[in-house]
């Protein structure tokens, strides 16, 4: 790969990020099969989740010399306003050498459980610009978010030294999604109880054949973030074998495909209003959806025909 | 969403505090008032190299660049700046300043290619308003 045209690529992120449903939708229907990496830090707000980020990108940058990373680093949109501080950027940037890194803020805009907008278009992006990992931060959520679940091959849950997180995250469900634990911040006192709570969880494990790992990361110890490298890519090469590819894959797309049919749906709840006659908005729904048919059906005749 | 609250709204903004002065109380209040005002705003921080908010500029695809400098020295802040942002095919992403920027300067700032200049004695709403004017113009002249 040759040097990253960062404008190009920074231009590219910005349409398909503000791409409404139609086009996305059109996105989504010709992805093409992308061999990206894919890992998402998740985890309760302030647990560290930008900090390790950057910790981490470099260390993987520095454990292969060619590979590229592109992180994407969501924080939430503001309900009143529709505005945003992203602020995680602050928390993992240097002025170190970026020429194989890139960092994107997001803003989650109108997708919830810690999402941003066309997430996977934007994954799929830093794919065709070279990029070998994408790394995701979602937005900092206390309540479940599994749909990142849906979009990665690989999810840390990054927890807090207080017992008290475990429990809040057993509790939230989002103990299940996670292949991976981190206790963050284990320079703080509790982090010994919090990995005794975690390994003491009980339950199955969400996919047979893996064990999610319980490990400790601090800011002030490299080999930490080493050692949860390393369990990363023990988890990309444990589903290199035992995922079905395509399986994976069709089940991406399906969650896109959800995504933006949702936000077609919220988006026409809101322009019309809470007082709409629901007859009235189901009539433009059928509209919306029937219009999106047309598209897919017209496409696939425009590929079947050349 | 009130009308007033989205001026800024679909807007990207980046706040940046190049030089070495150590104050971002006011770069701070302006993020927020931005963001209060529908943008997505990023900020870097303190004591930023003007190659490091060019790339960032770059990197975030930003609408606007905001430069906040109390040190005295923004006339070669701003010249690093440009330049930086021309070297990355980034000369079109308009530049504003705020902080403490001498009346004097303001012809040469300009004429580097500073937009517009905001100092600390304007209120946050006007502040507000005029960059909501002038972004809305810009896109306007190059449709
Ligand atoms: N003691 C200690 N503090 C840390 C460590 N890592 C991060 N922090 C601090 O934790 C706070 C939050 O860090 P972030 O990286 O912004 O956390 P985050 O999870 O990304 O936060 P949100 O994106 O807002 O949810 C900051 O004050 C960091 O300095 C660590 O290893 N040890
Ligand atoms: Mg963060």
């Amino acid at each position: 790969m040759g040097e990253l045209n960062r404008r190009a690529l920074g231009r590219a992120l910005s349409r398909a990020a503000d791409a409404g449903v139609a086009e996305a939708l059109h996105t989504v229907i010709h992805a093409p099969e992308d061999p990206i990496r894919r890992i998402a830090l998740t985890g309760a707000p302030g647990s560290g989740k930008s900090t390790l980020a950057g910790a981490l990108a470099r260390e993987r940058l520095a454990a292969e010399a060619t590979r590229r990373i592109g992180v994407l680093a969501i924080d939430p949109t503001s309900r009143y306003s529709g505005g945003a501080v992203l602020g995680d950027r602050i928390r993992m940037d240097g002025d170190d050498d970026q020429s194989r890194l890139f960092i994107r803020s997001l803003a989650s805009r109108h997708t919830a459980e810690g999402l941003a907008d066309n997430l996977g278009a934007l994954i799929a992006l830093l794919a065709a610009y070279g990029f070998d990992e994408a790394l995701i931060e979602t937005v900092g959520v206390g309540q479940i978010d599994c749909a990142v679940r849906e979009l990665v091959d690989t999810v840390v849950l990054v927890i807090n030294p207080e017992s008290g997180d475990v429990v809040q995250a057993m509790k939230a469900g989002v103990m299940e999604t996670a292949d991976l634990y981190v206790v963050n911040k284990a320079d703080l006192p509790g982090a010994d109880r919090a990995v005794a709570a975690l390994n003491g969880r009980g339950g199955a494990p969400r996919t047979p054949g893996w064990e999610p790992p319980v490990l400790t990361a601090s800011m002030d110890d490299a080999a930490s973030v080493r050692r949860l490298s390393e369990a990363l890519d023990a988890h990309q090469a444990w589903r290199s074998e035992a995922v079905d590819q395509h399986e994976t894959r069709r089940r991406r797309r399906a969650y896109m495909l959800l995504a933006l049919l949702q936000r077609q749906v919220q988006r026409r709840a809101e322009t019309l209003g809470p007082t709409t006659d629901p007859a009235a908005l189901l009539e433009s729904l059928a509209a919306d959806f029937r219009s999106f048919a047309d598209l897919v059906r017209d496409q696939g005749e425009t590929r079947d025909h050349g | 969403m009130s009308a007033a609250a989205s001026k800024l709204a679909g807007k990207r903004i980046l706040i940046a505090k190049p030089g070495l002065d150590g104050h971002d109380i006011g770069a701070k209040v302006v993020a927020l008032a931005l963001r209060d005002a529908g943008a997505e705003v990023i900020y870097t921080g303190l004591r930023k190299a003007p190659d490091y908010i060019a790339r960032v500029a770059v990197d975030e695809d930003v609408d606007a660049v905001g430069l906040s400098i109390l040190s005295g020295s923004h006339v070669a802040l701003v010249e690093e700046t440009v330049r930086h942002l021309k070297a990355m095919d980034a000369a079109d992403i308009p530049l504003f300043l705020g902080g403490t920027i001498a009346k004097e300067d303001h012809a040469t700032l300009r004429a580097a290619g500073v937009v517009d200049i905001f100092t600390s004695d304007m209120a946050i709403e006007e502040v507000v308003d005029r960059l909501a004017e002038r972004l809305d113009a810009l896109q306007e002249s190059r449709a």
